[in-house]
């Protein structure tokens, strides 16, 4: 047998692909095919859930939430608060809803707005307002989340929108990544519904008092009023907009529509009156 | 606040792992491969077949069978890589190197341990390879693999 010593040859069984160049390909590709999915996904359900009638909304979320909080039963200012939501409900005429107010055992000031015409606020909201402007500028801002069906876009979009990935993703590194691009993808979405309900409780305050004093008092309670650095980049992946942001933009919107922004705050009625 | 320590130690943790095992590895692959060449210029006199018989020209005195055996471990950064690959699909090319190295160094092995036994050369050259099962994900994912080589070494009369 002739035989030559020879070295093994290279570059055959290994690919001569810069590993860096891969990860950066492999990455960039999933992000974008994650964010595709996030935005024609979103588009879809979008367009189903604003179909969803108000009644059958009611009928199929109104006994949902009645476990999930703890409420908080004869508030002294419960009964008035409900009677406030109703007034300004007059100002929006197209409501389709059976509104109730429900008041929950959290101490920090807050409010959501709950599939089915539910507007739940905390205690602590009720305890900490200082005039009925005030209140009523944040029930109208949850009304407005139902004027643009906001609460149920919420909800169904994002709960399919993180199952179909899961689904399609459950994998090992993979698995994070786009759950995260998702997530940030959302979030802006939930600030653009804040703006808007922003915009739709300043209106229904100016409806019913003739001016929009002391609507914003509520943003001088948050925790972020005042806002530094990193709030601010926190905010940037945050659902909410950072509260001096809020503010200045409902400044402008006055502005725009000539609101009064001086005016006589009205008292809150307590049931001790 | 909570949203960016999340997001710092979901995130950065991570990229940190990912950075670390990436240097500490290419580093170590280099390196290793640097050996493996020298080495393997030095053996290349000592011939590796894996025909089942010897050729029948040899008179052969001696053998005995010669093993090599090598174990490495998959740095974070490859498994990554391969992590992403699972859900494209493609080669992954992350894990050929580990692979080939892992396959050249268990042959160097096998000549090593021929020529520390006087062998001229080996016969019946096979190798296995083995899977190293993650302990914390239920046995699934690679921790690492095992190369074993193993053939008969043949001590010749003279060589030819």
């Amino acid at each position: 047998m002739e035989w030559e010593p020879r070295d093994p040859p290279e570059g055959i069984n290994v690919t001569p692909t810069h590993p860096l160049s891969e990860l950066v390909t492999l990455v960039a590709g999933i992000v974008g095919v994650t964010v595709v999915i996030a935005l024609v996904g979103g588009f879809f359900l979008d367009a189903a859930f604003q179909r969803l009638p108000p009644r059958l909304e009611t009928r199929i979320f109104g006994s949902f939430w009645s476990g999930l909080f703890e409420e908080a039963t004869d508030h002294p200012r419960a009964a008035a608060a409900e009677e406030l939501l109703d007034r300004l409900a007059t100002h929006w005429p197209d409501n389709p809803y059976e509104l109730r107010l429900r008041v929950v055992a959290f101490e920090e000031p807050n409010a959501f707005a709950i599939p089915g015409g539910l507007v739940a606020v905390t205690e602590g909201l009720l305890d900490e307002l200082e005039s009925e402007n005030e209140l009523a500028f944040v029930l109208g801002h949850e009304l407005g989340h139902f004027e643009g069906r906001h609460h149920l876009r919420g909800l169904g979009r994002g709960l399919i929108l993180q199952l179909g990935l899961a689904v399609l993703f459950g994998g090992s590194a993979g698995e994070t990544l786009p759950l995260l691009v998702a997530g940030i993808a959302e979030t802006r979405f939930l600030r653009d519904h804040e703006r808007e309900a922003d915009r739709f409780g300043l209106a229904l305050v100016y409806r019913e008092y003739g001016h929009v004093a002391g609507a914003d008092d509520f943003f001088g309670k948050l925790p972020d009023a005042d806002a530094d650095l990193a709030d601010r980049i926190g905010s940037w992946v945050a659902s909410h907009p950072v509260s001096e942001d809020r503010i200045e933009a409902l400044d402008a919107l006055a502005i725009e529509r000539r609101y009064p922004r001086e005016g006589a705050l009205t008292p809150f009625a307590d049931a001790s009156d | 606040m909570e949203l960016m320590i999340e997001l710092i130690v979901n995130l950065g943790l991570p990229l940190v792992l990912l950075i670390l095992a990436y240097f500490a590895g290419t580093l170590l692959e280099r390196n290793h491969y640097r050996s493996i060449r020298v080495r393997e210029s030095r053996s290349r006199r000592m011939p590796v077949i894996n025909f089942r018989r010897a050729p029948t020209t040899w008179d052969i005195r001696d053998s005995g069978l010669v093993t090599g055996h090598v174990v490495i471990s998959v740095d974070y950064f490859k498994r990554f890589l391969a992590g992403l690959r699972a859900i494209v699909g493609g080669r992954v090319k992350s894990y050929e190197s580990l692979l080939d190295r892992a396959r050249r160094e268990a042959i160097l092995r096998v000549k090593e341990q021929a020529h520390e036994a006087g062998y001229d050369a080996v016969v019946n050259l096979r190798i296995q390879t083995s899977r190293l099962a993650n302990s914390r994900r239920n046995g699934q994912g690679l921790a690492g693999v095992e190369i074993l080589a193993f053939g008969t070494g043949v001590k010749r009369a003279s060589i030819s």
